[in-house]
């Protein structure tokens, strides 16, 4: 036990903290600037000095830990004396321009010069000037402000791991900027901005704009952009949303955010946002009102319906839906309509997954905490860059890579290229084959039971592939592969992060099997990436063809009762359709009407033209959405929807944390489960809800899994899987898994071809990040990422434009120049209208997963043009 | 953008350390030794090679006095005027220079032959004034002998 | 006295290692390679050695704490990055005697159980670093360095590291900071180097005239060693001596050797036998003292008694026509320039102190300007990261304490232009 004296106060410390966290417990505030909670001690500003009796200098109180029997004095005239000097020394360079920086009201150095003066200088010089920087579309610096705290740069360095700026000079010449001198090449995550005590970076998306002390609230609630669910704060004026910010102490994402998350909210003003439903009139869609809308709906379902059954409508729901919205969806497809025809994106891969898994290793296996990666001992990440997808949790494997736990990347993955000693860059095709010889490996490291029906049974099923038969066919050095080996064989407890696209390839099922394997052989603890906010919650509200809210099968009798006896209602037990058979369906009249609420699937799936072409083949076509998607358009009815910040009700993240929507601002809309319960209402069925309160309710009264819980469980992040409710506790079966023939799915790539394939970029996110201007003026072109060696064979040079065509199509792009990447692939992202790579790729379904295969394409590549302007190499990749 | 031999040089230099990033100053002293200075597009080549992000690579050499951030004159001169070498007289140095030369601290001659900087202390006080031409030491300097060292620099 | 630092730097050919070895050099590794690690430390203990860096701080104690440490791998730094302003003492060592550094480096290495070895070298001293490559390649192909050192079974591997031009690099946490490739801002302490220095291993650093005196230890032994100079700062001290002497130069004499001997002895009195009007004793961080002042022996015991340091016993000599307020100007000059930027007081007060000064070297001081330089430094002084604001502070407070008449005569009503 410790104990200080802090002014004269007695403080019993468990453990040695510094003199500013004891004086902290004992409710004495020290004033601070440099010092912040998410970042080390720095020691810098000099303002937190204090007395310490028997050190003859003032010691800060940031740096120096207590020891037992230390006497400390936080207010002394000797300690404000020192303070005020600090505050003037801080100020001779200062401007001074309070009036009409956006900092003043809530700016740290303007608060301690009010307390502690100088109110007159003594500086007859002339100050240190630094012109405003504007370069930068989103954030304006402004280095007279600046301190020089390091704050931003010590974030940028530590937390988010990305150091894109840095103090250059030093002495009083110092200063704070990216590499270029004015535009940020960063990640955008503005947690620079979090961090700065005064108006040195701050965001231009409210310039002027507003003062703090004119907010009118602020809001509590989550992101919208990705499954990892980060905790934010809207604040609000005037029904508008002025500014997002993080909370250092609150959610999975502990203060900080990404691109997506802290700028692309501007979304939710864009003047591209449907304001009214449309009723399409000879070709037409024109304005209706929303009473002739829900009956044009209602009708069409009904004449469909009673024409050709339940079973000809199908349903498609996007991961950005609340599982409010999912649960009432689901029931009105399953209820009114008849049909298990329900599906959604999350389908694809992340559903089939975690089925897989789940399976194997019981239900809620892919439910662990984020922060579990950094404590973990061993880190894979697999499918995809999580530091693109997932942006927060890919910060989780950059921090753990800096304490020094090995990180293993399969694949391209440039968000972790500075955090892992073993990077694997496979071929196309061949994860397979490397994942057989990582199995092959660490199986032969130890003893598997010779029980048939046993896991392990399948695992000795794996044809054995040798290091030196896979590192010509996945062109990964033989030392490579060992190394990784080296590295995952002292892994206790990986955890094993999987990204989407390694199962969404015609050999995805036999990854997925490999996976299993290697996560039983190294007892990894799964992540699953999710590229939407509510693509778990969409399962667990039974927005699947096959499964019912929380987590049951269709097929299961016992299931399938329960849920009839509560609703009093016959829920049919035939399978439904996936969202691939449904397109298929609806190209081939087997689907006559399709409801779609806020997916655009002519975009989000290959090949989009064939999806085009299916659609405008329906009977009816509904289309709820907040904006003019591309599948909107050929829709027969849209409704406009409400954005996440309009609308209440829960998100489920990838961790299974269901976490709760808050409405900031006013929209003009109808929630979407409320749409559809206006409709439902027409056709007889009252659900009666008058709130999203109400539809939580039901589903913990309906769902086993979501058993008695209310919103406020939510509160804080306390609400984690698995909740209050009943999980499936069935034993581990292996019973039904399909073994696939891995031998005959080791593919080879033709080393003379190049191939197209998907880049998971960082700045965007289907249609919210293209109506989002900031996330536009980020990322304003569509690009194709070659290799280094492909530019100078094809002698092009950053920001020229090719034309990249495959069997399916061809599109034009300026490209971005990575030397990661192997000679032979090219990658382009699905985010631009037109330009992305969804245009140029087949329609395939694969048969075991039903969801659409995203292989590798053969293309041809030429130059058409060269770049407007010569690009420099270190501007054209990091943009 | 770097020399095949400057990329073979620097990859030699990293084996003498535990980390990359400890490299970071020889193997700028070696592509400045190639350019004269270090560019944005040389820093970056850098810190690629060394893979440290690049706004560190510049972060760390425009905190070093002897990294030179613009293009430079064929020979530079390092004149010392710290107090050692002041109170011998060679604020009267730099001051003919710019006479003979027309050379300005952090300047450069139109004919690109000299650059000066003014350097703190180069350990040569008991010699002073003293400074270094490129790498050559020249100490006891005068107003006569400054100029015929320089005359061999071309 | 016999010279042991600088022991045959006459020869031109000093720095190659035959030469060494003809004079009796690389003996000492020899006898320390006979004895167990910790012994060493306890003779370096015994000793007495204080670092000849500025601060003093005793060799063997350094030593112990990091031989303490469990972590491995370990590393010895030289700090041969002496920037203080008056400081060229280690230079000779540097370009004329490498291979005494590089044997101190070595027995250091191997008390320490240190395998690597960094000479953290000045960046204006090119020609040092080709001499110390060269001289580390000969003592590696006579088997004095490498994976094997004189068949011990011992290893020690020893590089030479450019510095870039900055003084701030002389503090060894900032040294370390400069090694790993970032910029040289010195670190919070604790932890120290010992415990965590170097890629966050224990690590010590010392400066390059303490490791040359490793050897010499080993040669004749502490209890001799002990015995030179004075009693609680021991050993051969290096001088640089710089200004208005006659002589100036490194000079190697017993520590605790009076200002005035250095002066008038061995430097040959004041040059053009003008009148000495006063000294900065140990480099341009240690307070000026007057003429009067000088009678005080050279150590770190005596020189705080005398109200200055020794420093880096780097001494400026002044003679009757010098200005100090320049002086004084031109020193804060440099600290600024020098300032790592980190902390306020140092970055923004010194620029502050330099532009005060500059308008009173200008001739436009005005009335309060000498008590608001007082002011400012002492709002510096005793509240910056590092001791280098201590430095600059120091420079105006003792300029100002001891030559007042001087600043006034510049500014107020007395200003003239051009000082």
């Amino acid at each position: 036990m410790i104990t200080v004296t802090i002014n004269g106060k007695k403080i019993e410390l468990e453990k040695p903290v510094t003199i500013l966290e004891a004086a902290g417990m004992a409710g004495i505030n020290i004033p601070t600037l440099c010092h912040h909670e998410m970042l080390e001690p720095y020691g810098g500003c000099r303002l937190c000095v204090v007395e310490v009796e028997k050190m003859p200098r003032l010691q800060t109180a940031c740096t120096q830990y207590v020891i037992d029997g230390m006497v400390v004095w936080t207010e002394t005239e000797r300690v404000i004396e020192a303070r005020k000097a600090v505050l003037e020394f801080l100020l001779i360079n200062h401007p001074l321009d309070c009036p009409y920086c956006d900092k003043a009201g809530e700016c740290d150095l303007q608060d301690l010069v009010v307390k502690y003066g100088p109110a007159t200088g003594r500086f007859a010089e002339g100050k240190r000037t630094h012109p405003e920087s504007y370069d930068d579309p989103i954030i304006v610096r402004n280095m007279e402000r600046c301190i020089l705290c390091a704050r931003c740069v010590r974030m940028c360095d530590n937390m988010q791991s990305a150091s894109a700026i840095s103090i250059t000079n030093r002495s009083s010449k110092s200063f704070v900027e990216p590499f270029s001198g004015g535009r940020y090449d960063c990640e955008y995550c503005g947690n620079c901005l979090t961090v700065c005590p005064v108006g040195a970076i701050m965001s231009r998306m409210h310039k002027h704009a507003y003062r703090p002390w004119l907010i009118d609230k602020e809001i509590d609630t989550v992101c919208s952009f990705c499954g990892v669910g980060c905790s934010m704060v809207l604040q609000v004026r005037a029904n508008s949303i002025v500014r997002a910010v993080p909370k250092t102490d609150k959610g999975v994402n502990k203060g900080l955010l990404c691109n997506r998350g802290r700028f692309g909210y501007d979304y939710v003003r864009s003047k591209k946002r449907l304001d009214s439903p449309l009723i399409k009139k000879n070709g037409n869609l024109e304005k209706a009102t929303w009473s002739e809308a829900l009956a044009y709906i209602a009708n069409g379902l009904k004449r469909i319906k009673e024409m050709h059954g339940g079973d000809s409508i199908a349903g498609v729901i996007s991961g950005r839906c609340t599982n409010e919205d999912g649960y009432v969806f689901q029931k009105f497809m399953r209820i009114v309509l008849g049909t298990n025809n329900i599906d959604s994106a999350a389908g694809f891969a992340y559903a089939p997954a975690q089925k897989f898994f789940e399976g194997i290793f019981g239900q809620g296996v892919t439910a662990n905490s984020m922060h579990g990666i950094s404590n973990s001992d061993g880190i894979i990440a697999v499918g995809g860059d999580p530091a693109s997808i997932n942006p927060v949790l890919g910060l989780q494997i950059r921090s753990a890579y800096q304490k020094g736990i090995p990180v293993v990347t399969i694949g391209y993955m440039p968000g972790l290229k500075r955090f892992s000693a073993n990077r694997l860059i496979t071929q196309p095709f061949t994860e397979t084959t490397l994942l057989a010889a990582m199995v092959s490996e660490l199986k032969a490291k130890r003893e598997l039971s010779l029980e048939k029906s046993s896991f392990e049974g399948i695992i000795r099923t794996i044809p054995e592939v040798s290091i030196n038969d896979a590192k010509d066919i996945c062109g990964i050095s033989a030392d490579d592969m060992r190394g990784a080996l080296d590295s995952m064989s002292k892994m206790n407890n990986p955890s094993i992060i999987i990204g989407m696209d390694i199962l969404q390839r015609s050999e995805g099922h036999a990854n997925l099997l490999l996976l299993a394997a290697l996560i039983h052989l190294l007892n990894g603890r799964i992540y699953l990436l999710s590229e939407l906010p509510n693509e778990q919650g969409l399962i667990d509200m039974g927005c699947l063809p096959d499964m019912l809210p929380g987590g049951r099968h269709l097929t299961v009798e016992s299931f399938r009762r329960r849920y009839e006896e509560f609703l009093g209602v016959e829920v049919s037990p035939r399978q439904g359709l996936s969202l691939m058979e449904m397109i298929d369906g609806a190209n081939s009249n087997t689907i006559r009407a399709m409801y779609i609420l806020g997916e655009n699937i002519v975009s989000s799936i290959p090949n989009s033209t064939y999806v085009k072409g299916a659609l405008a083949n329906l009977e009816l076509l509904v289309v709820q959405d907040i904006f003019m998607t591309e599948t909107a358009q050929l829709a027969d009815v849209v409704l406009p929807s409400l954005s996440w910040s309009e609308k209440e009700g829960s998100y489920t993240n990838l961790e299974r944390r269901m976490q709760r929507l808050e409405r900031a601002v006013e929209g003009n809309g109808m929630e979407d489960w409320q749409a559809i319960s206006e409709i439902s209402k027409m056709l007889g069925f009252d659900m009666n809800y008058r709130s999203s309160r109400d539809v939580m309710a039901e589903i913990a009264k309906v769902s086993p899994l979501h058993k008695d819980i209310i919103y406020e469980d939510m509160a804080e992040g306390r609400c984690m899987w698995p909740y209050k409710g009943e999980p499936l506790r069935h034993g581990v079966s292996i019973e039904g898994i399909e073994v696939p023939d891995v031998q005959s799915l080791m593919m080879r790539p033709d080393k003379n071809r190049i191939y197209v394939g998907i880049d998971n970029p960082l700045f965007h996110a289907d249609t919210l990040s293209s109506n989002s201007a900031a996330l536009h003026s980020i990322s304003p072109e569509p690009y194709v990422k070659i290799s280094s060696a492909l530019a100078e064979k094809l002698s092009i040079a950053s920001g020229d434009y090719v034309s990249i065509s495959t069997d399916a199509g061809s599109v034009e792009l300026s490209i971005r120049i990575d030397s990661d990447l192997p000679e032979n692939i090219v990658l382009i992202p699905n985010y631009f209208d037109d330009k992305g790579i969804f245009k140029i790729m087949k329609w395939k379904m694969h048969p075991v997963t039903k969801s659409p295969v995203m292989d590798f394409t053969e293309a041809a590549i030429k130059k058409i043009k060269s770049a407007a302007k010569e690009v420099s190499a270190w501007i054209s990749l990091r943009r | 953008m770097l020399k095949e031999e400057t990329v073979l040089e620097i990859n030699r230099i990293k084996s003498k350390y535990h980390n990359g990033q400890s490299s970071l100053l020889p193997a700028l002293y070696v592509v400045q030794r190639e350019h004269g200075w270090l560019s944005q597009d040389s820093m970056s080549a850098v810190g690629d090679l060394l893979n440290v992000p690049i706004a560190t690579v510049k972060g760390v050499s425009t905190f070093y006095s002897m990294f030179r951030h613009k293009p430079m004159g064929r020979n530079l001169i390092q004149l010392c005027t710290n107090v050692a070498c002041m109170i011998m007289g060679a604020e009267r140095l730099a001051d003919i220079l710019k006479e003979k030369y027309g050379l300005e601290p952090n300047g450069t001659t139109p004919d690109g032959r000299f650059s000066l900087v003014i350097m703190e202390c180069i350990g040569a006080c008991g010699t002073a004034p003293a400074m270094l031409v490129n790498t050559d030491f020249y100490e006891n300097l005068t107003e006569e002998n400054i100029f015929s060292v320089l005359e061999k620099y071309k | 006295m016999e010279r042991f630092l600088l022991k045959n730097i006459e020869n031109p050919n000093s720095a190659d290692i035959f030469e060494y070895i003809k004079a009796g050099g690389y003996k000492a590794l020899s006898k320390a390679l006979e004895l167990k690690p910790s012994d060493i430390i306890d003779e370096v203990k015994k000793s007495g050695l204080r670092g000849r860096g500025g601060a003093g701080f005793p060799a063997g104690m350094k030593w112990s704490f990091a031989a303490a440490d469990p972590k491995k791998p370990k590393f010895i730094l030289c700090n041969a990055d002496e920037g203080e302003p008056g400081t060229f003492k280690d230079r000779p060592i540097l370009e004329k005697n490498p291979h005494l550094l590089i044997e101190g480096m070595i027995i250091s290495g191997y008390a320490l159980e240190a395998e690597y070895g960094y000479i953290y070298l000045r960046g204006e001293y090119p020609q040092a670093k080709e001499i110390l490559e060269n001289a580390i390649r000969q003592a590696g192909e006579k088997g004095y360095i490498g994976d094997d050192v004189l068949g011990k079974g011992i290893t020690f591997h020893l590089n030479v590291h450019q510095g870039a031009g900055a003084y701030i690099c002389g503090e060894e946490t900032a040294l370390i900071e400069s090694l790993e490739g970032k910029r040289g801002q010195p670190r919070i302490k604790p932890p120290f180097p010992v415990n965590e220095g170097f890629l966050s291993r224990p690590t010590v650093v010392n400066n390059v005239e303490t490791l040359a005196n490793i050897p010499y230890i080993m040669e004749i032994g502490a209890d001799a060693y002990s015995k030179i100079g004075s009693p609680d700062c021991p050993g051969p001290k290096l001088y640089s001596v710089s200004g208005h002497v006659k002589m100036p130069g490194v000079y190697e004499l017993p520590m605790g050797t009076t200002l005035r001997e250095i002066i008038y002895t061995h430097c040959g009195g004041i040059r053009s036998d003008k009148k000495l009007k006063a000294v900065i004793p140990g480099g341009i961080s240690t307070p000026i003292l007057p003429a009067d002042k000088i009678d005080c022996p050279m150590d770190f015991i005596n020189m705080p008694k005398h109200g200055s340091m020794l420093g880096s016993g780097a001494v400026i000599v002044f003679d009757d026509t010098v200005d100090l307020v320049k002086v004084c100007y031109r020193a804060i000059k440099f600290f600024e320039h020098e300032s790592c930027g980190k902390c306020t007081p140092c970055r923004e007060g010194i620029g502050w102190l330099r532009a005060i000064l500059e308008r009173i070297c200008s001739g436009s001081g005005a009335e309060g300007d000498i008590d608001l330089l007082m002011e400012v430094a002492k709002n510096i002084m005793g509240k910056t990261f590092c001791p280098l604001g201590d430095g600059a502070a120091s420079v105006v407070q003792s300029c100002i304490k001891n030559f007042r008449h001087e600043f006034e005569r510049h500014t107020g009503k007395h200003a003239k232009a051009g000082v």
